[in-house]
């Protein structure tokens, strides 16, 4: 190379690294290569099918096929990254077992019908069910897979036409709990900062939280963040050692359960070095505590209403004398010192923090309280509601928020509101065009209580949309026996077999993803936008039109009157007057369209980035902070103690079980399986073990283990400091395989106030299969 | 009839309430430390390393210097990278002179750690993606002997995974290797010594397996997944 060569090099190189910033706008291939590939190709702009990060993605349409992926680089979500799931998305599309006709059980066989024709039956059976045994009998159970039109006229077509509240979706099993924290610390859903938070903060705290493996976009935007502020710092607080233990600068490991007693006891040190806000403390928080001793939602019929109590500072300040970093550190097994350094860093003025967490404070039996608990944190120190400075509760599916969250598809909700309130029900009423009294003033059954009343005989039909309950239910058996008995008829609509589909009396083939039209909401409060790009397969058929369709049949074309072309367009403005306001606008769907999604609040063409804080915030009154969620315009901090999980070991069962994801797989696999570089990389489910818990008991790595639980028992192979590494005296299983349904062995145990299930925690004995 | 006096009741109850809960404390903790071996230890946990997941992570401060660098990248190519192993997998030989017979590790440290340029060897040297392994030639062999020695074999090295692996255009290949000692990515993919056709475009992802999965980590299944 000459000096001419070598001069033109370096600048090139230097005009890459400087486009590339921060968090570069990614384009990894040669762009000749890609392009000779794919001449003749049209990108288009969808969110990721997969999980609740939300990445932009630009996906290659050639003659009716999806050719290619790339991160969208206008996305400010991912810039233009993806992971592994997102590139090979498009994959899922094209399993070879495709369901592609409708089929109806017939003698026990299941039997292709023409989709009419299975459409008629669930009208018909749906009208005998109702007659017979009332319309508290029939229900639907969706997801956070929904679309939020899917959700929407779920919604409309249950509370508001056949006047049940028996809508639920798979979130509660994984959202309920984010939820209710929310809502009880906030009065209002949903997080008050942005992803943005990531490119400010100076220290991150993950809860229970394998970011690496589960959020790996965001974790790169914040190992990006780390590398170019090596100031920096990430610790890992969790139960398991895993590849974002690896990753952080600090990992702290404790028992199952005593995340409790480590949040109090950062909450004690934070005020006993009088490093609490008190100035914020004084005029935006107010102090509150609950019931204890709550339960675990074991038996049928648990009832469960938490009851707020005024409380004094001091009151509050006594109250954690009981978590002193000593006393929590002989609960949690985390060294004093270690819960005195989180407790300096969350208070340290020079840095913001910004918290992490997902399933692990969520699936837990008092995870409404561990929410609390961390909102506590960021309340003392006044660090929440602004740039980098913010408690941030991640979420795992596409469209927990914007369907299950956002469009209320939960019992005890409504597109605006609950259930429960006069005025609520009037608003939905009217919109919807229905007598205001026809929208039941009571919540029926949460995700659990509806498969045991499907055991008990009182849901007669269950109509399963883009969920796989079969596989993710905790405590399975009892709810696969429930489905399956006499007199019970399930309608699932998928695009693959699965478990579900096997109890199914009726399967609709779905149109799957970009093969519709529809929007996603994600852990953001960004609704994105994706055209229908591909026709379906055969004859499958969106969600939102099957049940558009059924509700026809069953008399309510009135409710139900748009046309195939323009559909999600109609439903997305009519939804749209649910939330007209400064504090919950959406966007136009012509700004939908034409955007790489729009955050909510989205008021006068502005998205909101940080609620609560007048700066940014236009609901927000004043010159600084306005929690204007509750009623005395304060955020609610609340003393929660910690108490033990429902199950934990015994002698007779002496290990902890603790149940997840993998980066590979999505949630139950029936997608991700599918894709052949995924299902290569990560073929088969495994139990993690303690190295010197395994040679204990003389397993070696790839040996056949037998675990059991009070529930049942499962044999799978040992994996022994491959992904990842339990503490000793505890296991980890992922549940993406539904050829070792880990699930057989969880327990049906919930936080009493979200009635979310722990699937973190059981006890199980473990054996050399 | 003795007198027993008020007191003396008192002491002896006090006393039977005092036998009563030792026994209870004591049987207690013999219970608890029965057949429970096998539940957490009381004291803090350890943070291990997982040497497969933290791999990943070990060059993460070269990243940018990488990104950056204005080493003249080197002519190697991944057909230099096979001519020195048996087959794909197997540990390199030393093609060059080496310099202390009996001291290692540490000398071959000394070039191998982060990939210098080795002014008498014209070359930068590889990165060694193992570096917390000392005795380097324990794996390791000279290539080259000064006396001429048996070299004649029937065994055929296998081909060279396929770099072309990826599922549709712009899909960011698979990794076709196993991780075993070759976990630290930006070892051998980044860099001015990283062979042509493997080095990385962005050496500053350094979560390498968030994008790129090990389709040969795992047992693999005889087929695909369809039920």
């Amino acid at each position: 190379m000459n000096r001419r060569e070598l001069i033109q090099q370096m600048a090139l190189s230097a005009a890459v690294a400087a486009a590339r910033g921060v968090f570069p706008e990614i384009t990894f291939a040669a762009p000749a290569v890609e392009d000779a590939a794919l001449r003749g190709a049209s990108w288009k702009k969808t969110p990721c099918r997969f999980c609740g990060v939300g990445c932009g993605l630009l996906v290659a349409i050639q003659d009716n096929r999806a050719v290619a992926v790339k991160g969208d680089p206008a996305s400010s979500v991912n810039k233009g990254l993806c992971c592994v799931k997102g590139y090979h998305s498009v994959l899922a599309l094209y399993g070879k077992d495709r369901l592609t006709t409708a089929q109806v059980r017939r003698n026990g066989k299941l039997v292709t019908v023409p989709m009419a024709e299975a459409l008629d039956l669930i009208a018909s059976k749906m009208k005998e069910t109702i007659a017979k045994t009332g319309k508290d009998s029939v229900a639907i159970y969706g997801s956070g897979q929904w679309t939020i039109p899917d959700g929407y006229v779920a919604s409309k077509f249950f509370k508001g036409c056949l006047g049940t509240n028996n809508v639920e979706a798979n979130a509660r099993l994984c959202m309920a709990t984010a939820v209710s924290g929310f809502l009880s610390s906030f009065g209002l859903d949903e997080p008050m900062g942005c992803y943005e938070d990531i490119d400010h903060a100076d220290a991150f705290i993950l809860w229970g939280n394998n970011m690496a493996e589960m959020h790996p976009v965001l974790f790169s935007r914040m190992l990006d963040r780390r590398l170019a502020n090596p100031e920096v710092k990430i610790i890992d607080v969790a139960t398991r050692s895993t590849r974002t233990s690896m990753a952080a600068d600090r990992s702290i490991l404790f028992r199952p359960q005593s995340d409790l007693a480590i949040a109090n006891a950062i909450c004690y040190e934070i005020i006993r070095n009088g490093w609490h806000n008190k100035a914020f403390l004084d005029r935006h928080v107010s102090l509150h505590q609950g019931k204890t001793n709550i339960g675990y939602g074991l038996e049928d019929n648990f009832v469960f209403e938490d009851q707020a109590k005024d409380l004094t500072f001091d009151a509050y300040k006594k109250m954690l004398e009981d978590y002193t970093p000593a006393k929590a550190e002989r609960i949690s097994g985390v060294p004093a010192k270690d819960i005195q350094y989180l407790a300096w860093l969350y208070a340290d003025p020079a840095r913001k923090v910004t918290s992490f967490w997902c399933m692990g404070p969520n699936q837990h039996s008092r995870g409404t309280w561990m929410n609390n608990l961390i909102y506590n944190i960021h309340l003392l120190t006044g660090k929440i509601a602004s740039p980098g400075n913010n408690p941030f509760s991640l979420t795992g599916q596409p469209s927990a928020c914007g369907t299950v969250r956002e469009v209320g598809t939960l019992t005890n909700r409504l597109p605006h509101g609950v259930v429960t309130s006069a005025e609520d029900r009037k608003l939905a009423a009217e919109i919807w065009g229905v007598p205001a009294e026809r929208i039941p003033a009571k919540p029926t059954f949460h995700t659990v209580e509806m498969f045991r009343a499907l055991d008990r005989g009182q849901i007669r039909f269950l109509w399963i949309q883009v969920t796989n309950p079969m596989v993710s239910m905790p405590k399975l058996r009892r709810y696969r026996d429930a489905a399956k008995k006499e007199d019970r008829f399930i309608v699932v609509s998928d695009v693959y077999p699965t478990p579900t589909t096997e109890i199914a009396d009726v399967i609709l083939p779905s149109a799957m993803w970009i093969e519709r039209e529809g929007m996603f909401g994600n852990s953001e409060r960004r609704t994105q936008h994706f055209e229908q790009m591909l026709k379906p397969p055969g004859e499958a058929m969106s969600d939102t039109w099957q049940l558009i369709e059924v509700a026809r049949r069953m008399g309510f074309g009135k409710q139900f009157p748009w046309k195939p072309e323009n559909h999600i367009e109609e439903i997305w403005k009519e939804y749209g007057r649910f939330h007209a306001g400064a504090k919950h606008n959406m966007a136009s769907y012509s700004d939908l369209r034409s955007r790489p999604g729009v955050m909510w609040p989205y008021v006068n063409g502005k998205e909101t980035k940080w609620r609560y804080n007048a700066r940014y915030d236009p609901a927000a009154k004043g010159d600084s902070f306005d929690f204007y969620g509750k009623p005395d315009h304060k955020a609610w901090l609340w003393f929660r103690p910690y108490e033990p999980a429902a199950e934990e070991p015994d002698k007779n069962y002496p290990f902890w079980l603790n149940t997840g994801r993998v980066l590979e797989h999505w949630h139950t696999g029936s997608m991700t399986r599918r894709i052949p570089v995924l299902n290569r990389a990560m073929p088969h489910s495994y139990v993690e073990l303690h190295p010197e818990d395994a040679k204990a008991l003389g397993i070696r790595d790839g040996d056949r283990v037998k675990l059991t639980s009070r529930r049942g028992s499962l044999v799978l192979p040992a994996s022994i400091d491959k992904r990842g590494r339990p503490a000793r005296g505890a296991v980890f299983v992922p549940f993406f395989d539904e050829s070792m349904l880990i699930n057989e062995l969880t327990l049906d145990s919930f936080c009493p106030i979200s009635k979310e299930p722990d699937y973190k925690k059981c006890a199980i004995k473990v054996e050399k299969a | 009839m003795p007198r027993l006096d008020a007191n003396r009741l008192i002491l002896i109850g006090y006393a039977a309430a005092l036998i009563a809960s030792t026994v209870y404390v004591v049987g207690e903790a013999v219970l608890a430390g029965t057949g429970e071996v096998a539940l957490a230890p009381a004291g803090p946990i350890e943070t291990p390393s997982i040497p497969s997941e933290s791999g990943v992570f070990r060059r993460e401060k070269k990243a940018l210097a990488y990104e950056k660098s204005k080493d003249k990248p080197s002519t190697r190519l991944l057909a230099d990278y096979y001519s020195r192993r048996a087959f794909p997998g197997a540990p390199p030989s030393i093609p060059h002179q080496i310099f202390d017979e009996r001291r290692d590790g540490k000398s071959c440290l000394a070039c191998h750690t982060d990939g210098e340029y080795v002014p008498f060897l014209k070359a930068y040297a590889p990165v060694v993606p193992h570096p917390e392994m000392l005795n380097c030639r324990q794996c390791h062999v000279a290539g080259k002997q000064d006396q001429p020695v048996i070299t004649a074999t029937n065994f055929v090295m296998e081909k060279p995974p396929s770099i072309h692996g990826a599922a549709m255009p712009g899909a960011p290949p698979p990794i076709p290797h196993t991780l075993a000692m070759r976990n630290n990515c930006l070892a051998c993919h980044a860099g001015p010594s990283a062979p042509k056709e493997i080095r990385t475009t962005h050496p500053e992802r350094v979560n390498c397996r968030q994008c790129h999965a090990a389709v040969r980590e795992m047992d693999q299944p005889k087929e695909e997944f369809p039920r």
